[in-house]
């Protein structure tokens, strides 16, 4: 069992604060996903809940017991790194069977464990290779199985897949799923990518400048993101975001907005083509891209910044087309003017 | 009808290799005069009985080998010798280095400081530094006995008795060489990924058994060259001994360059010096190939 508890949670270098006080709750076997822009701070905090960066300020508790001065290897976190961290000079059963070795485990536990572990992980095959005979993926198994025969009580993950291509990113994200199922353990993910977050998360936490934007699950942050950096993080392409000036005000009426809105958002997805003259918008169509299973129309909208539309593909709106755009109220997201939703 | 058009008559690849060939023409050309063409030469010479100050020359075959192997017991002492000086510098320098190297290769307080001090003695003449050495060194004024008897100790004749002599070459030699190889160890360690060092440390290794099980062995590349470097070094060693103990006392520092140089230069036996000097290279060259044996085991 590992509940996570980080109280007001802080992290300086020198006169530079990089973590700013961060308050969150991950529950026992929670996929908790730490996404945020380059330089959040997502991957220090997750360094500091293992222990590899001290804590400057605030608590950070497992089950209750504060784990601030605690030896990374007495919080029962293991941790797979970006680069992996395979050592290079240890074959793949020596590499998975390091952390019990250290840990003086019996020889006939070790080769249970290695032998679980390998078996889960299919790399039955390749336990007397070294590193540096592996692919991607199959670093990736490997330093998956060195966190698992451990027997830890939360998984860390740092940007496991940002190393791999595309196609086998989709594939070890599905296994690290799969494992998280197969676990159920707590497990904190470091990603940059929305759709490993979007994808594996029962938790997302959106960091930004060392401070969470907005907690929640992946539909919560999709559907009713609460701030404007969060609907626009959130989503690819991303949110339309448009100002309400005085010179649109008929939108307030039209979306049914609230009187203190001061920007509104529409997703890509979320808005239909009409006949001229039908739509609460209108646009010179600059650019349409074709996706195969959609097509992306960028617009030119006066007053406005240029919109992101995606539409059926068959759609057929040639460059240089004025088209008018209309979006359900339910779809429309108002923010006040410092940023944040309103309800 | 329009002309074919004509290429260049030699193919790409000729002429890349024609460049290349221009390229290190000038280094090749330098190496062959001044490398390669004396080395023969001291193999040619080392078939000789060639005195420097007569001229007279002629030839011996491997007269000088099997003298210098069968019946020269100086040179078996001076072989010893010079392995006792390797025996003691080579395993002291690289412990040395690599403990040096551990404390300073972290961006710690005083860290470059430090490094400075202990690669000073490389950059510094060999010559300052032995006779700096021999100053310190002294019976009587030396200021190591003088430090040695503050705390009761009557320290020997380092230079002057037969076995103080070599541990006080050896001793002085490592702390004018230490430093190179702090330096290479410390870019060795720097070199080697923070993520592997944390990843031990969440998986329960402590600072020895990181050392032990992850740095020691990702070192070990750095330390075979290290090591072959450093044994090259100490059975070249000349000037270090010429200017301390000038072989002695009693023949106890007698090294094989020092005596190379003795029986070529003071002797004027050219064709046994040269003998002597094959013999050295063939050493070195074992312990090249050694090295290389090693490093294709380890892969």
């Amino acid at each position: 069992m590992a509940k996570l508890h980080l109280k007001e949670l802080r992290k300086s270098y020198g006169t530079v604060d990089v973590i700013k006080g961060i308050d969150l709750t991950i529950e026992d076997g929670e996929f908790c996903v730490f996404i945020g822009p380059s330089g959040c701070g997502k991957s220090t905090l997750l360094r500091m809940i293992a222990g590899l960066e001290d804590i400057t300020g605030g608590t950070f508790e497992i089950d209750g017991s504060r784990m601030n001065d605690i030896a990374p290897a007495k919080r029962g976190v293991a941790m797979v790194f970006q680069s992996y961290a395979l050592y290079p000079h240890l074959s793949v059963y020596e590499n998975i069977a390091f952390g019990l070795k250290v840990r003086k485990t019996s020889a006939s536990e070790i080769k249970t464990r290695v032998g679980e572990a390998v078996t889960m992980l299919q790399l039955e095959k390749l336990t007397e290779r070294y590193p540096r005979e592996l692919s991607g993926g199959q670093r990736q198994r490997v330093a998956i199985g060195r966190a698992i025969v451990g027997q830890p009580q939360t998984f860390l993950f740092d940007e496991p897949l940002s190393n791999l291509d595309a196609e086998l990113r989709v594939h070890m994200r599905t296994q690290i799923s799969e494992l998280h199922q197969r676990l159920k353990r707590t497990m904190i993910y470091v990603t940059h990518d929305q759709v490993e977050a979007m994808t594996l998360a029962d938790k997302i936490v959106l960091l930004r400048d060392g401070r969470i934007e907005q907690v929640g699950t992946p539909h919560d942050l999709y559907e009713r993101p609460q701030n404007l950096f969060a609907a626009q993080f959130i989503g690819a392409p991303k949110m339309n975001i448009f100002k309400l000036t005085d010179e649109c005000q008929n939108l307030r009426e039209n979306l049914k907005l609230d009187r203190n809105a001061h920007y509104f958002g529409i997703r890509p997805d979320s808005f239909e083509i009409v006949q001229p003259g039908e739509g609460i918008l209108s646009g010179k169509v600059r650019l349409n891209e074709y996706l195969g299973n959609a097509c992306l129309i960028h617009a030119d909208i006066e007053g406005h910044d240029p919109v992101i539309l995606e539409q059926p593909v068959g759609t057929k709106i040639t460059t240089g087309t004025t088209i008018s755009l209309n979006a359900k109220a339910d779809n429309v997201h108002a923010f006040a003017k410092d940023g944040n939703r309103i309800a | 009808m329009s002309a074919a058009i004509k290429g260049p008559s030699l193919t790409l690849k000729a002429r890349e290799a024609i460049s290349g060939w221009l390229f290190v023409s000038p280094i090749l050309t330098g190496f062959m005069i001044f490398f390669v063409g004396p080395l023969i030469a001291v193999f040619y010479y080392s078939t000789t009985e060639w005195n420097l100050l007569s001229q007279q020359s002629h030839f011996v075959g491997m007269e000088n080998y099997v003298d210098a192997l069968t019946r020269n017991d100086t040179f078996w002492n001076v072989l010893v010798n010079s392995l006792v000086f390797a025996a003691g510098l080579v395993p002291l320098n690289m412990l040395l280095a690599l403990g040096l190297a551990l404390a300073l290769s972290r961006s710690v307080r005083g860290a470059v400081f430090f490094r400075t001090v202990f690669f000073a003695p490389v950059i510094t003449s060999a010559v300052a530094w032995a006779i700096i050495w021999t100053f310190l060194l002294q019976h009587e004024s030396g200021a190591v006995n003088r430090a040695l008897s503050v705390i009761g100790i009557n320290g020997p004749n380092w230079l002057h008795e037969p076995h103080w002599a070599m541990a006080s070459v050896i001793f002085t030699r490592v702390l004018k060489t230490v430093g190179l190889n702090m330096i290479l160890y410390i870019a060795a360690l720097q070199s080697i990924p923070r993520d592997y060092t944390e990843a031990a440390r969440l998986e329960g290794a402590n600072g020895w058994e990181i050392f032990r099980r992850i740095t020691w062995p990702l070192l070990a590349p750095t330390t075979l060259v290290i090591m072959v470097i450093t044994v090259v070094g100490s059975l070249k060693v000349f000037d270090h001994i010429y200017l301390m103990t000038g072989g002695g006392p009693q023949n106890a520092t007698l090294v094989l360059a020092f005596y190379i140089y003795e029986q070529g230069f003071k002797f004027f036996n050219t064709g046994y010096a040269s003998a002597l000097a094959v013999i050295l290279f063939v050493l070195i060259l074992a312990l090249t190939i050694l090295q290389t044996i090693l490093k294709a085991a380890r892969k």
